[in-house]
């Protein structure tokens, strides 16, 4: 269901997990499908969000699953956070945990300055 | 654990199949009949289509050898009518026409027949359709012996599941209960038969009354077994020993903090969210851990409402981190409301989420019975669903002061 776009010079990936609620349903194959490009040495994620308006706990749990994995090899940061997703982000401490950029551009600038 | 019937082989088995034989020519019919009598099949003759459909019904045949032209229905007709009704199984229809009429053969596939037999119709050919027909009958009662067994096998996974549901509510407190100056009243409903919330509520000591809401992610078995093991676990015993600290002060963060050590797994993917709260009845306040639980509303009989707490992180989502005791005064006249998230989730038919505005609206409509407050959600959350269930499980808590005068 995601789909990718990857910016080459700097490896960095750009997920759009392409479902409008992002919940029990569904976390579980978003998860496996990046967590497959995760094994395929995809280290630099930018979860674009922009599509999805309601994400609940198993979205949450899918997403610090993708950031335990990735441990500290590499980076994974959202985008385009809809108000009901950032919501959920602050309520549940996840804005303290994901960086958090207003697009998919703004998020890649700021991967690259880190590079 | 569940068997399925093993696959009959034909050659072993060959109980004799009912066939309607339909033809307007006398000679041709006995001829078939004859031919299907010597296969040990049991042949039912009809003059034209409309016996052969009045047959096909009596003796629920599901084999039916028909000329193309009869009187009354013809074979074309016929197939259709077979099609058209419900019936239970499938009749398997072999139509005998001239040798090489494409487009007869053509319009009588679209009809519903299933095969043809050239004119005339010789033992070898008819032998080898009506052992092919036999095949897919036998096949198709496999099938519903099969799906005979799924069903039974469905239906006891759901009497085990209602017996696990029986014991979660068994767990829950009652609806409605006076604890040491406080009145509880709460509502819970699990979005399929278990849920995966867990609440409870006690007197832990002199001057203090302890209560907690749980929503463990996601639902179904797996949420509700971790819910269940945590509505054991929470005990009032549980909270005098965690939930003071050194000093003697209120931390209900350390509770939630020995949870978390407790139910964090580096692989797992299981966790809650928890509202974890203690009043201390001499100093109007309330003590109050949240660990990613949405915020609670705290309303006065007068219907002002304000929300409890900015957030805080999940438990048992990730390590280390930290819990927070938070303090806001909760006065003799003022109750306290916990909804767990599928309140605000909850969509109507056309995809509008019931949100935060509907839930504080809902309540501080309510504010004057707070004891009515929980069912009243839930019907207000039926409505806005137009009776369909809920996507997630529903928990709602109201906590009501009722100090002595």
């Amino acid at each position: 269901m995601i789909k990718t776009r990857l910016h080459d010079e700097y490896g960095i990936c750009v997920v759009n997990p392409a479902v409008e609620r992002l919940t029990a349903a569904n976390a579980t194959a978003f998860k496996e499908e990046v967590l497959a490009l995760i094994d395929q040495k995809q280290d630099k994620l930018v979860i674009d969000l922009s599509d999805v308006s309601f994400l609940d706990s198993s979205g949450i749990g899918a997403m610090v699953g993708l950031l335990k994995r990735l441990g500290n090899r590499g980076e994974i940061v959202v985008c385009s956070l809809s108000s009901g997703v950032q919501q959920m982000f602050k309520i549940t401490r996840m804005d303290r945990v994901f960086s958090s950029y207003s697009d998919a551009n703004a998020a890649i600038a700021a991967i690259k300055e880190r590079v | 654990m569940y068997e399925y019937p093993a696959e009959s082989r034909p050659e072993f088995d060959s109980a004799p199949l009912k066939v309607v034989v339909a033809d307007d020519d006398a000679v041709q019919r006995a001829y078939i009949s004859a031919i299907l009598r010597k296969l040990g099949h049991e042949p039912h003759e009809a003059l034209d289509g409309c016996q052969a459909l009045e047959l096909l019904r009596r003796i629920s045949a599901k084999i039916l050898v028909c000329d193309l032209d009869m009187p009354g229905l013809n074979g074309y007709e016929l197939a259709r009518q077979i099609r058209e009704e419900p019936g239970d199984g499938y009749v398997h229809i072999l139509m005998v026409t001239g040798q090489n009429q494409r487009l007869q053969r053509e319009r009588a596939l679209e009809a519903g027949v299933d095969d043809f037999m050239g004119k005339p119709v010789d033992t070898a050919s008819l032998t080898a359709r009506i052992r092919s027909a036999d095949r897919l009958l036998r096949h198709e009662q496999l099938l519903l012996q099969r799906s005979a067994v799924l069903a039974r096998a469905k239906e006891r996974i759901e009497d085990d599941l209602r017996a696990a549901a029986d014991a979660q509510r068994r767990l829950l407190p009652p609806a409605h209960k006076d604890v040491a100056g406080c009145k509880f009243h709460s509502a819970f409903k699990p979005s399929n038969i278990l849920s995966g919330d867990m609440f409870g509520y006690y007197r832990i000591c002199e001057g203090f009354t302890a209560f907690y809401a749980i929503d463990v992610a996601g639902h179904g078995v797996h949420a509700s077994l971790m819910s269940v093991a945590l509505g054991h676990l929470l005990t009032s015993e549980l909270f005098r020993a965690h939930s003071f600290d050194g000093a003697g002060h209120p931390d209900p963060a350390a509770l939630v903090s020995v949870l978390s050590d407790r139910f964090y797994r580096e692989d797992g993917t299981e966790y809650f969210t928890m509202f974890c709260g203690m009043i201390e009845h001499g100093a109007d306040r309330l003590h109050y851990c949240q660990a990613g639980y949405p915020s609670p509303y705290m309303l006065t009989r007068g219907g002002s409402v304000r929300q409890v707490g900015t957030g805080g992180f999940p438990v048992a989502l990730l390590a280390g981190v930290p819990f927070e005791t938070s303090v806001t005064s909760f006065a003799a006249d003022e109750f306290l409301v916990l909804c767990s998230d599928g309140a605000m989730e909850a969509e109507n038919r056309f995809g509008e989420p019931f949100d935060e505005m509907r839930v504080k609206a809902a309540l501080a409509e309510a504010a004057a019975a707070p004891e009515t407050i929980p069912d009243g959600v839930v019907s207000a959350l039926e409505r806005w669903r137009g009776g369909r269930t809920l996507d997630d499980d529903l928990t709602v808590l109201v906590c009501e002061r009722t100090p002595k005068q």
